[in-house]
C-alpha cells in the first residue's frame, strides 16, 4: 500500500477512535473521566491487535486496554460472539489493574463476520467493596470481581449481571450510566468503521491492520536502533502511607541488532500487605509509556510499536502483583514505573528524559453526613505535586507525571459537599534547584463544614523520600500530609475530628543540572 | 446621498472595508493592516472606499460597523501594561496551578504559557464567599486601600479581581471595586463577577485577567475610533462585533475586550449563517481556508452555534490546553493547521503527512519564488492546474511552477508515486484532515456531518472546498461573493446582540422561582439597556433564553435553548424535556431517574434583522470559457474549461470539471457536479452524478 492511500484509511481509523473518545469522554458520570480524562478508547483487529487508540487518557489506561483485548480474546470463544454482544471484564489480571476499571469490548461484524473489535477502560465511581483507597487485606475485600462475560447478549441487557452490579455497587446510577456510555460510544465506533469499509470498497481490514502494524513495528526497531546499544541500570525509591519504602531496579537492556529494550525489575520490592501492588499489565503499560518517551516522537501506538519493548519482574514482587494481593490503589506504586527506566536512560538520551517528579496524585475521597444528617460521600478528588526538571526546560509546577489528571476545581467541590478550602497555593521553592529547577508542589487546606467527625480516605506519597535531580541537579522538597497540624501516615481510612483543618503539601520535582554559581 | 453603511475589518495582514449605499451597491477595498496604529490603516481604508464611492462622511447615516484583532494583537504580543489580580488570601497561585491538567501525556518537553499576571503583582486579599453564597468574611478596607497605594506605586493601570465563589455572590469584588476606584479613579478594574460569572475559579479568573490586560490597550483604541469619526463627520457612533456573533456599543465592548477576540471569524461565519436563510437552507457548515489554517463552523437553524469556552494564545506547538482558556460565549468554530502554505512530507513510517508546519505566507510556498524550499498544499494546487501560474492575483504575482515540480516530484521519489499522484495525494491528505477535523466538530456537538452543505471562502477554501465536500457526504457547495473582504461585509448583515451568563446551582426538584426571576430580570435589564446604547429601539430587543444543564452528579454541563422565557409557564416538565432532548441528540441517552440542575443561566438579547442587501448585477448574457487548462483529478487528468467569475451571467450553469476564477481565489468544481450561479451572485455546485 502507498504511503498516501495508507495515510488517508490510517488518519481514518484515529478519526473513529477519537470520536468515540470524546463521545465517551462527555457523556460519562465518572468525574475522573469528564474533567480528569481518565480513560482509554482502542480499535483492535480481528485476532484483538491493537490497531488504533485515541489520543487521550492516561498512559496506563492505554497501554492496559491493549493487553485487555488480547486476554480476553484468548480467553473467551470468539465463536460464540453474534451481534449484538458486548464484552465486560473489570479482572484486575485481565485488563488494567484494579476492579474500579471496567473494560467493556464490543465486535464489528461486517458483512457476516467479525472484522474489528472496540473497547474501553475507565475509571468507574464505585465498585462495591473497600472503595477508594488501599486498606483492603485481599483483592475480595475491594470490590465486585467481574469476570469476562456478556454484559449484553444480541443486543439484549444480561439481566442477571446488571442485577449483580446493581446490588453491589453503592453508586448504581452512575456506573450504569458510565457503562451505557461506553456502550453507546463503541457503537459510534463501529458504525464510523463499517461506513469506511463500504467507501472504499473493504471487505475487511486484515491487510490495512497488518501494514500499520507491521510498518509501525519497523519504525519502533528502527528508532531503538538509534541508541547506543548496552544494558543500563536505574532505580528509585519513595516512600508510601505507612511508611513502607518501595525500591524499584530496572535493567534497561537496549538490543541494537534486534532494535529491541528489554526492561527488568529484577531486584525491586516485594508484594505489600496493602492495596498497592501492581499487576503485569500496568507495569507493562507505564514501561513502553517510558521508553516511547525517549524514541522518535512520530511514533503511533500500536501492537506494532509496543511489540520491541518487552518487560519483566520477579513473579509476586510488588509490581507483579499475584492473586490475591490488594491492587486496589495501584497507581501509587504504577505512577512511578517509568523512573527507574528514566534513571536508567538519561546518560543516553539526556535531551528527552525527565528529573525524578513527585509521583502518583495525592487521591481524596471522603465520606460523612451533613448538618442535617444526610450522608455523603465525595467522588475521588487529586492534586498534584511538581515534575521533574528537563535538560533544557524547567519542571512544571503543581503537574503530575507520568499522569497528568486535572484536579477538581474548589468551587465544584465546594459546591457538590460541604467542605471548606482554607488555601491552595504553591509551596515556593520546593521543586529542586538546579540549572533547570525541578516543579514546586502546593499546599491545600481544607476543613468539613458538618459538625461531626468524618471519614478521610487519603494517599499520600512520598513524605519522606525526595524526587531526585539529575545530573547534580538537587532533590525536591518532600511531602506532607497534616490532620489538625499533626502528621499523619496512614494508608487506611481515617477519622477526622469535626474542627480539624487536612493540610496537603504535595512533593516538589527534582531539578536537572548543577545550579549555576 | 444618505443611507450609506460602512464595515471595517482589521485583520492580522489586512484592513478591509465594505461601503454600501441605499440601493445595496457596494464598494470594496483592502490595505495592509498598520499596526503600530490601527486607525491609521482604517482611515486609509474608509477614505479609498469612500473615495470610489463619492461618499462623504455626512452620507454614513446608517451604521458604522467594526471588527478587530486588536484584542487578539495585545495578546499574542503582550502588549497589555502591568496588571495585577486580586485573588481571595491562600489562592493566589491560580493562574500558576491552573487546572494541574497535563495536555500531552505523550510528550516528555511540554510548556505552558506564562500567566499574564506574574505573582510578584498579585494580592492576597481576606475575604471568603462560601459556595451558597454567604459571605464568611468581608471585606477589610483598610487592607485593600494599602494594595490600591501599591498599586499606584508600582503604576498599575489595569486589576483583575477573582474571588472564590464570585459567581454565585459580587458583594466582596464589589466592595473592593468601589474601594479602589476611590482611591484611583483612572484605574480599570475587571471583576470576575461581571466579566465571566461562572463556576470553577481558575477559567473566570482565567477569562478576568484575559479581560483585564486587554482593557488598557482596547478602551483608549475605542475612544479614538470614536472621537476621530466624530471630528471627520461621521454622524454615528461606531458599533463594535463581538465573537459571540453580534455587535453592541463600544462602550461596552471597551469594558469587557475579551469579548471581541474573535471578532473578525464570528463575522465570517455570520456570512455564512446570513447565505443559510437567503438560499433557505437550515443546517450548513461554513469552510474558510487561509494560508496557515483552516476554519469550520456550523450553522444550525440558519444561526452559527456558540461555544462558552474557547482557548486564545496557544502557545506549544498550537496544541489545545497550551493557552489560555476563556469563558465567554463565541461562534463556535474549529481551527486546524491546514492552508495553502501547510508543508507536506514523508515521515519516518513511510506515510505522507501535511502540515502542521507551514511556509505561511513568508518564505511561502515553493512557486511563490521567495525562497521557499518545501512542498506546501499550493504547490500542490499548481502542479494539479487548479491554479493558473499566469494568473494568480489577477496576474501580478507569477507562479514558479517548475520549482513547484521539483520539489513535489522530490517527495514523490521517496513515496514511489510519479508527480500527479504525488500533488493529488497532497490535495487529498489536507482535504482528510480538513473532513476530520470538521467531522469530529459536528460529532462532538451531537450534529451530523454527512450531507450539510458547505460554504466555502478564504484564499484556498474554494480550491479545497468541493472535495471536502465529497468526504462529507455533502452534495451542495456555496461560493459567495465579495469572498475577499467577507468577514466586513457580515458586519453588515448582522444584527446588535449580546449574550449573558450567570451561574446560579439550582437543582431543578428545589427550584425557587422566585431567585430565577431576580436573576433573569437582572440579566434582562443589562442586556436590554446595552442594546439600547447601541442605538436600538427599547420595544425592538427580543431576549431568547438557556442554560447549562447537567444531570446532579455529572461535571460537564450541556447548554439548551428554550423556546420561550421559562418564566412564563413555570414548567418543570418541560424545562427538563427540553434538557432530555439536548442530551439524548448529544449523547443518544435519557435517564429517567436522575436529579437534574441548572449550573448556569444564558439570556440572549437580539435587535431586529438587518436586511439591506439586494440582487447582484450580473452580466445578462451567458459567458463562454476563456481557455482551457490541463488539470488533474482522482478519475485521471483532463483539459477542462476555465471562466472568469465576473463574467458569469445570472443562472449560467458550469459542468465540472470547471476552473472559475477570481481575483483572490480559483473556484474548483470536480467531475460529477455542476454549478450554477444564483440572482445574488452566490456560485452553488450540485452533485449531479
Amino acid at each position: 500500500m502507498d504511503g498516501i492511500r495508507l495515510e488517508i484509511l490510517w488518519s481514518n481509523l484515529i478519526s473513529i477512535v477519537s470520536e468515540q473518545a470524546r463521545a465517551l469522554q462527555r457523556i460519562a458520570f465518572s468525574p475522573v473521566v469528564r474533567e480528569a480524562g481518565d480513560l482509554a478508547v482502542g480499535m483492535f483487529d480481528a485476532e484483538g491487535r491493537m490497531v488504533a487508540q485515541a489520543v487521550t487518557g492516561t498512559p496506563g489506561h492505554i497501554n492496559s486496554l491493549a493487553a485487555a483485548a488480547r486476554n480476553i480474546l484468548a480467553k473467551y470463544p470468539t465463536e460464540n460472539l453474534v451481534d449484538g454482544d458486548v464484552l465486560i471484564v473489570n479482572d484486575p489480571w485481565i485488563s488494567a489493574g484494579h476492579f474500579f476499571d471496567i473494560t467493556i469490548l464490543t465486535p464489528l461484524f461486517y458483512k457476516g463476520r467479525i472484522i474489528a473489535y472496540f473497547g474501553s477502560t475507565i475509571h468507574h465511581t464505585d465498585i462495591g467493596g473497600y472503595g477508594v483507597g488501599a486498606g483492603a487485606r485481599d483483592v475480595h475485600e475491594e470490590g465486585l470481581w467481574i469476570p469476562i462475560t456478556k454484559l449484553y447478549e444480541a443486543g439484549e441487557p444480561n439481566e442477571t449481571l446488571h442485577d449483580i452490579i446493581r446490588h453491589n455497587v453503592r453508586t448504581p446510577d452512575a456506573v450504569f450510566g458510565d457503562l451505557a456510555a461506553q456502550v453507546s460510544s463503541a457503537r459510534i465506533g463501529a458504525d464510523r468503521l463499517a461506513g469506511l469499509c463500504d467507501r472504499n470498497g473493504l471487505d475487511d481490514i486484515a491487510d490495512l491492520a497488518e501494514e500499520i502494524i507491521q510498518r509501525s513495528e519497523d519504525a519502533t526497531r528502527q528508532s531503538i536502533r538509534e541508541l547506543p546499544g548496552g544494558v543500563y541500570f536505574g532505580e528509585c525509591q519513595f516512600d508510601i502511607p505507612g511508611g513502607a519504602v518501595i525500591d524499584l531496579k530496572a535493567k534497561v537492556t537496549v538490543d541494537h541488532d534486534a532494535g529491541e529494550v528489554l526492561i527488568d525489575f529484577d531486584g525491586s520490592s516485594g508484594a505489600s500487605p496493602h492495596g498497592i501492588n501492581v499487576v503485569m499489565n500496568y507495569t507493562h503499560a507505564y514501561s513502553t509509556f517510558a521508553i516511547r518517551s525517549t524514541l522518535n516522537p512520530d511514533l503511533p501506538n500500536n501492537f506494532g510499536s509496543l511489540a520491541p519493548i518487552k518487560v519483566s519482574a520477579p513473579k509476586g514482587c510488588i509490581i507483579n502483583a499475584e492473586y490475591p494481593s490488594p491492587v486496589n490503589a495501584r497507581h501509587v506504586v504504577g505512577m512511578y514505573v517509568p523512573f527507574p527506566i528514566l534513571d536508567a536512560l538519561k546518560d543516553i538520551v539526556p535531551g528527552r528524559v525527565i528529573a525524578d517528579s513527585s509521583g502518583a496524585v495525592w487521591t481524596m475521597q471522603i465520606q460523612g453526613r451533613d448538618r442535617e444528617g444526610v450522608s455523603f460521600t465525595s467522588s475521588m478528588f487529586n492534586y498534584s505535586g511538581g515534575m521533574g526538571a528537563r535538560r533544557d526546560k524547567s519542571g512544571p509546577a503543581a503537574t503530575c507525571y507520568p499522569t497528568g489528571v486535572a484536579a477538581v476545581p474548589v468551587e465544584v467541590l465546594e459546591a457538590s459537599i460541604p467542605i471548606q478550602f482554607t488555601e491552595k497555593q504553591l509551596n515556593l521553592g520546593s521543586g529542586g534547584d538546579g540549572a533547570q529547577k525541578g516543579g514546586d508542589g502546593q499546599r491545600i487546606g481544607f476543613k468539613m463544614r458538618t459538625g461531626k467527625p468524618w471519614l478521610l480516605n487519603a494517599i499520600p506519597s512520598r513524605l519522606n523520600i525526595a524526587a531526585r535531580g539529575f545530573m547534580g541537579g538537587e532533590a525536591g522538597a518532600t511531602g506532607r500530609f497534616l490532620v489538625g497540624g499533626k502528621p499523619v501516615s496512614e494508608a487506611r481510612k481515617i477519622e477526622v475530628a469535626a474542627e480539624d483543618v487536612v493540610t496537603l503539601e504535595t512533593p516538589g520535582g527534582g531539578g536537572f543540572g548543577e545550579t549555576p554559581q | 446621498m444618505p443611507g450609506h453603511a460602512l464595515a471595517v475589518d482589521i485583520g492580522g495582514t489586512f484592513t478591509d472595508v465594505v461601503l454600501r449605499d441605499s440601493h445595496g451597491r457596494c464598494w470594496v477595498d483592502k490595505t495592509l493592516t498598520t499596526h503600530n496604529d490601527l486607525l491609521e490603516g482604517f482611515f486609509a481604508a474608509v477614505d479609498l472606499a469612500m473615495g470610489k464611492a463619492g461618499a462623504t462622511p455626512a452620507d454614513v447615516d446608517d451604521v458604522v460597523v467594526h471588527a478587530t484583532t486588536i484584542v487578539t494583537n495585545a495578546l499574542i504580543e503582550r502588549k497589555g501594561p502591568p496588571t495585577a489580580l486580586l485573588v481571595t488570601e491562600g489562592f493566589g497561585d491560580v493562574l500558576y496551578i491552573r487546572d494541574e491538567h497535563r495536555y500531552d501525556m505523550y510528550d516528555p518537553l511540554i510548556e505552558f504559557p506564562d500567566p499574564l499576571v506574574p505573582r510578584e503583582r498579585t494580592f492576597g486579599i481576606a475575604e471568603r464567599v462560601l459556595a451558597d453564597g454567604s459571605i464568611e468574611a468581608g471585606i477589610d478596607d483598610a487592607q485593600v486601600a494599602a494594595v490600591a497605594a501599591k498599586l499606584k506605586s508600582a503604576e498599575i493601570s489595569s486589576v483583575a479581581v477573582c474571588f472564590l465563589n464570585a459567581y454565585k455572590q459580587p458583594a466582596n469584588e464589589q466592595r473592593v471595586r468601589d474601594i479602589l476606584l476611590a482611591e484611583l479613579p483612572d484605574l480599570y478594574v475587571s471583576l470576575s463577577s461581571d466579566v465571566a460569572p461562572q463556576m470553577r475559579e481558575y477559567l473566570r479568573a482565567s477569562t478576568t485577567v484575559v479581560n483585564a490586560f486587554t482593557q488598557p490597550i482596547t478602551r483608549p483604541y475605542l475612544t479614538a475610533l470614536r472621537e476621530t469619526l466624530q471630528s471627520r463627520g461621521f454622524p454615528n457612533e461606531p458599533l463594535i462585533m463581538l465573537s459571540n456573533g453580534g455587535i453592541i456599543g463600544a462602550d461596552i465592548a471597551g469594558r469587557f475586550p475579551v469579548r471581541m477576540i474573535e471578532s473578525g471569524p464570528a463575522a465570517g461565519a455570520l456570512v455564512a449563517s446570513f447565505y443559510a436563510e437567503k438560499l433557505g437552507i437550515d443546517d450548513l457548515m461554513s469552510f474558510d481556508m487561509g494560508g496557515t489554517t483552516a476554519k469550520a463552523c456550523i450553522i444550525q437553524n440558519r444561526t452559527p452555534l456558540v461555544a462558552g469556552l474557547f482557548e486564545v494564545d496557544r502557545q506549544y506547538r498550537f496544541k489545545p490546553g497550551s493557552g489560555f482558556p476563556v469563558t465567554i460565549p463565541s461562534i463556535d468554530m474549529i481551527e486546524i493547521g491546514a492552508g495553502g502554505g501547510s508543508i507536506a512530507r514523508v515521515d519516518s513510517l513511510g506515510l505522507m503527512k501535511v502540515g502542521p508546519d507551514s511556509a505561511g505566507s513568508e518564505p511561502g510556498p515553493v512557486c511563490y519564488g521567495r525562497g521557499g524550499d518545501r512542498p506546501t498544499v499550493t504547490d500542490a494546487d499548481l502542479i494539479l492546474g487548479y491554479l493558473d501560474p499566469s494568473n494568480f492575483l489577477g496576474g501580478d504575482m507569477a507562479l514558479d511552477l517548475e520549482g513547484a515540480k521539483a520539489v513535489v516530484g522530490e517527495l514523490g521519489q521517496s513515496l514511489k508515486t510519479n508527480l500527479d499522484e504525488t500533488a493529488l495525494g497532497v490535495f487529498q491528505v489536507v482535504g482528510e484532515q480538513m473532513a476530520a477535523a470538521a467531522r469530529a466538530h459536528a460529532t462532538d456537538r451531537g450534529i451530523d456531518p454527512r450531507g450539510l452543505p458547505v460554504l466555502a471562502f478564504g484564499g484556498a477554501g474554494p480550491v479545497h472546498a468541493n472535495y471536502v465536500a465529497e468526504l462529507l457526504e455533502s452534495d451542495t457547495v456555496i461560493f459567495p461573493p465579495l469572498a475577499s473582504v467577507l468577514s466586513a461585509f457580515g458586519t453588515l448583515v448582522t444584527p446588535a446582540r449580546l449574550d449573558l451568563v450567570r451561574g446560579a446551582l439550582i437543582r431543578m426538584d428545589q427550584i425557587d422561582w422566585d431567585l430565577v426571576d431576580g436573576i433573569l430580570d437582572e440579566i434582562e435589564a443589562e442586556a436590554r439597556s446595552a442594546l439600547v446604547d447601541a442605538g436600538i429601539d427599547r420595544d425592538a430587543v427580543r431576549f431568547s433564553f438557556g442554560a447549562d444543564m447537567r444531570y446532579v452528579g455529572q461535571a460537564n454541563e450541556v447548554t439548551v435553548d428554550f423556546a420561550a422565557d421559562p418564566r412564563e409557564s413555570r414548567d418543570m416538565d418541560d424545562v427538563r424535556r427540553i434538557f432530555e432532548d439536548a442530551y439524548d441528540q448529544l449523547y443518544g441517552l435519557r435517564l429517567k431517574d436522575m436529579k437534574v440542575e441548572i449550573v448556569s443561566w444564558r439570556v440572549t438579547a437580539v435587535g431586529p434583522p438587518v436586511d439591506r442587501q439586494r440582487d447582484a448585477d450580473l452580466p445578462a448574457t451567458v459567458a463562454a470559457a476563456k481557455g482551457v487548462r490541463r488539470a488533474v483529478f482522482k478519475s485521471g487528468a483532463v483539459d477542462v474549461p476555465v471562466f472568469d467569475r465576473p463574467d458569469l451571467a445570472e443562472n449560467q450553469q458550469v459542468p465540472g470539471p470547471a476552473i472559475i476564477e477570481e481575483r483572490e481565489t480559483t473556484i474548483i468544481i470536480l467531475p460529477g457536479w455542476t454549478a450554477t450561479v444564483d440572482s445574488l451572485g452566490c456560485i452553488v455546485a450540485r452533485r449531479t452524478a
